[in-house]
């Protein structure tokens, strides 16, 4: 791409300046957009000099800020500084054609900051792919300690045998006691998420536990008797 | 001096092929001051991302106008790609750049056509379009569809143009040329065309600059600026270009410049059929984009610049995606264009600035 462009954090306070210096300057308003996030909402405001597009960045605007317009400086913004408090929910300072909250007729009151089921999924999924990213990296980076394992071994090697198979007992029981303890919590956050769910629902979801655990250990009893 | 008195235009109107409102506040048949509403075809597409994966929106995308819908995909899909560091292969470059030209030529076309119309020149207006059938047509051969083309996507495009088709075109092309030239002749030599459009809604330079305008609107301003000048993609394997430009800023330039825009996409789509590079036609794109990425991307419509915004989330989905449409950022300078005109020339003021609502609202 033959152009260059820069996103640059301001605050609410220096967008007027911005706004002046950049006319100053003779650079050209390309637009004003808004995105919501969990935060607030960033505002975005585009200038272009040159092949150099700048990308001026107000972010977590809350909806008691009050913006004042830059319009009186570049008349084009008063489009999206109606479209943005209409669609948003963002007030804005002196619009040179302010329209009121008329601008466009909408069903529902600043739709754009409605979070959609289909956006929570969204989120919910990125969370989750990025939390199995991190799992990985971890799993990887605990590898490190399988070589500290075996060299453990070759350390209990060279010791006095009846020592080495104290040392082999405490840290088995130490390894026990950290898997019960894990197996306690899991238990714990199932039971909450059962609580949470509908009655019904979790029953079911007990039932088909309880029909897997009777499953594995008839499976386990099995392997016992053919040993 | 006589009583202002506010007559209301559109947003249904003979002159408008889409909803626009106007209140004209007139005071002795003299607008003094245009006060524009827009609102009436907003389908809120830009919050669809939210349901639809970054492949996918291309399409929704592509559905914001049918006059534009061949740059709009081009400038989602690079906008996709910059957020994603793809890099397309030269050849699917030159062929967006190749369809992107022949849009252009169809929509200033269609243009011609309405604005004849709207100039009671009703056979200028059957010429206009019989000459932009034969551009479809070309659309159909090379992507099957006329209007929306579904040929991009990200990371390249569907389809290749061999060179037999390609043959084919610079040859329909040609003819298209030929004719056309006749049509403009007249159209800018004609003596009602210049009675109604010479002197007639004129911006100054010093307007245009401070009003931000972009496309023909501006360059018939005088304000050098075309984003194809900035050689995105294969524009920047183009030999000379020079953004076309006038220096009266009323509405005659504005068909001159429309006009003369026709020749110029001509001349680059053989100049690129002629450089066409050999290879792939697109690149498999895997993964998501990251969470907080964001870029931004501009892209030369047939009335001007687009820019378009996505910022990632991790997901296929996007988090934000934007499109500041050319004809939202000349609303500002129609309405200064409007002031002080005859409320008679109110229709080819807003003809020539060729606005496209469904692309504004979006």
């Amino acid at each position: 791409m033959a152009f260059q462009s820069e996103f640059i954090n301001i605050a609410i306070a220096d967008l007027s300046d911005c706004a002046a210096n950049r006319k100053a300057e003779g650079a050209r308003y390309v637009q004003t957009l808004a995105v919501n996030t969990e935060a607030g909402v960033d505002l975005i405001y585009t200038f272009m000099a040159g092949d150099k597009i700048d990308n001026y960045k107000i972010p977590a605007v809350s909806k008691d800020d009050v913006v004042p317009s830059i319009s009186q400086d570049f008349l084009a913004a008063f489009v999206w500084e109606n479209e943005i408090h209409d669609l948003f929910g963002i007030t804005f300072e002196g619009i040179a054609i302010d329209f009121g909250g008329a601008f466009y007729d909408l069903a529902v009151k600043e739709p754009m900051t409605v979070i959609s089921p289909a956006q929570l999924a969204a989120r919910e999924k990125a969370a989750k792919i990025a939390a199995a990213k991190a799992a990985k990296e971890q799993a990887q980076a605990a590898s490190a300690p399988a070589n500290a394992d075996a060299e453990l071994e070759a350390k209990l090697a060279g010791m006095d045998p009846e020592k080495a198979a104290k040392v082999r007992a405490a840290m088995e029981a130490k390894a026990k006691k950290e898997a019960a303890a894990k197996a306690a919590e899991k238990d714990a956050e199932m039971e909450a998420k059962l609580a949470a769910m509908d009655p019904e629902k979790a029953a079911k979801v007990r039932a088909a536990m309880e029909a897997k655990a009777k499953k594995e250990a008839a499976a386990a009893a099995q392997q016992k008797e053919g040993e | 001096m006589g009583k202002a008195t506010v007559i209301p235009f559109g947003p249904q109107h003979p002159v408008l092929p889409e909803p626009l409102h106007l209140d004209l506040v007139v005071q002795d048949e003299k607008v003094v001051e245009a006060i524009p509403q827009i609102g009436f075809v907003h389908r809120g597409l830009e919050k669809l991302v939210e349901t639809r994966d970054y492949n996918q929106f291309l399409y929704v995308c592509e559905r914001i106008c049918g006059i534009c819908a061949a740059g709009h995909s081009i400038g989602y899909a690079e906008t996709i790609e910059r957020l994603m560091g793809v890099e397309v292969p030269k050849r699917a470059e030159y062929l967006r750049v190749i369809w992107h030209e022949l849009s252009r030529v169809h929509s200033h076309l269609l243009w011609l056509g309405l604005a004849a119309d709207a100039f009671g020149f009703e056979s200028l207006f059957m010429h206009a379009w019989r000459l932009r059938e034969r551009v479809l047509d070309i659309f159909e051969k090379t992507t099957g569809g006329r209007v929306i083309l579904s040929v991009v996507k990200v990371g390249g495009v569907h389809r290749d143009i061999d060179d037999s088709q390609m043959k084919e075109i610079i040859y329909v092309l040609d003819g298209i040329m030929d004719d056309y030239r006749k049509i403009m002749n007249t159209l800018l030599t004609d003596y009602s065309v210049k009675n109604r459009t010479v002197g007639v809604g004129t911006l100054s330079h010093e307007e245009a600059l401070a009003l931000s305008m972009v496309g023909p609107f501006a360059r018939a301003s005088n304000v050098n600026y075309d984003v194809r000048s900035l050689g995105n993609g294969a524009y920047g394997d183009l030999s000379d270009f020079q953004p076309i430009l006038d220096a009266q800023g009323d509405c005659y330039a504005r068909v001159k410049v429309r006009c003369l825009e026709v020749l110029q996409s001509i001349e680059i789509i053989k100049e690129l059929a002629a450089k066409m590079p050999a290879g792939d036609i697109s690149v498999t794109v895997k993964g998501s984009p990251a969470e907080g990425a964001e870029v931004c991307n501009v892209l030369e419509q047939p009335r001007g610049e687009c820019y378009y915004y996505a910022r990632g989330n991790g997901s296929k989905n996007l988090e934000r995606m934007r499109i500041r449409t050319p004809t939202s950022q000349n609303i500002a300078g129609m309405v200064s264009a409007l002031k002080g005109c005859d409320l008679a020339d109110v229709n080819m003021v807003i003809l020539t600035i060729d606005p496209c609502i469904s692309c504004t609202e979006r």
